[in-house]
């Protein structure tokens, strides 16, 4: 029984050791920017052993600019970064690189470890 | 040992069916409209098509209010005010997805089943409304 019950704690404990990596962040809305088309499939490893993929064609629109990079979300696809909870996720771009992710729920960046150069396709502003 | 064979196999899949969603509106025959019909808000469907796992059906909750049950073969919705939600479940952990929604927009979450220690975990998960369009077809309505 001494020997079950911590393994039980240990073990319970065990699922909760997985979380996103966060810096809380201010967003700045603005209007500067209109958004890109992806010109090609991106993958992008998020840590943990998950990947998440970016579609080729789809639209990502600008919101606003945080310390890290110029933020955009997109509707054409779901994004969501992945530990022990899922959180929805908007891309950080800095210099035509993915370096990050935004979290609005949480309000905070999530550094990616693995940046990637992203082929994009200015759109149009409306 | 026929015999009793007999006797358990339609009483295990009573069980079974039992704890399934078996009498709400199929997805595919609802009437309705799949976005909220108020255009101030917005729609996030929750449904699990798992039947692994049968014995746990947590409550599922939004920003802490309980919303509904986590049914296999079951799917209910919600039409909330733009802005951002948390949606958990508990077993044995509590499991959170987070997400925004807009006016109009309909979102999708598949409650999912995953191995505990002691029992299974459920946990929400976002989908492409083309993948869960096709998931949730022939799902049944649970909700009030």
């Amino acid at each position: 029984m001494l020997v079950l019950t911590p393994t039980v704690l240990l073990a319970a404990c065990a699922f909760d050791l997985a979380h996103v990596t966060q810096i809380p962040t201010q967003l700045r809305a603005t209007a500067d920017r209109s958004g890109f088309e992806l010109q090609e499939e991106v993958k992008v490893n998020i840590g943990l052993g998950y990947t998440r993929v970016l579609k080729k064609g789809t639209r990502w629109l600008f919101v606003g600019r945080i310390a890290q990079g110029d933020v955009y979300r997109t509707n054409d696809q779901v994004l969501t970064l992945e530990a022990s909870n899922i959180h929805e996720a908007y891309i950080v771009v800095s210099s035509g690189t993915l370096v990050g992710f935004y979290l609005p729920v949480e309000k905070s960046f999530s550094l990616l470890q693995e940046t990637r150069s992203l082929p994009m396709k200015e759109l149009p502003r409306q | 040992m026929r015999n009793a064979l007999k006797l358990v196999a339609p009483l295990a899949i009573a069980v079974v069916v039992a704890g399934c969603a078996t009498s709400g509106l199929k997805y595919s025959d609802a009437k309705g409209p799949a976005a909220a019909s108020d255009p101030n808000l917005g729609r996030i469907y929750m449904y699990r098509t798992a039947i692994v796992g049968l014995a746990v059906q947590p409550e599922v909750k939004i920003n802490g209010e309980v919303i509904g049950r986590a049914t296999p073969k079951g799917y209910f919705y919600v039409d909330r005010p733009a802005g951002t939600y948390e949606i958990t479940t508990t077993t044995e952990v509590e499991r959170k997805l987070s997400l925004t929604l807009d006016k109009g927009q309909t979102r999708y979450v598949k409650l999912n089943i995953s191995f505990g220690f002691f029992i299974g975990h459920v946990y929400p998960e976002l989908i492409d409304t083309d993948a869960a369009l096709k998931d949730i077809k022939d799902l049944q309505y649970t909700g009030q």
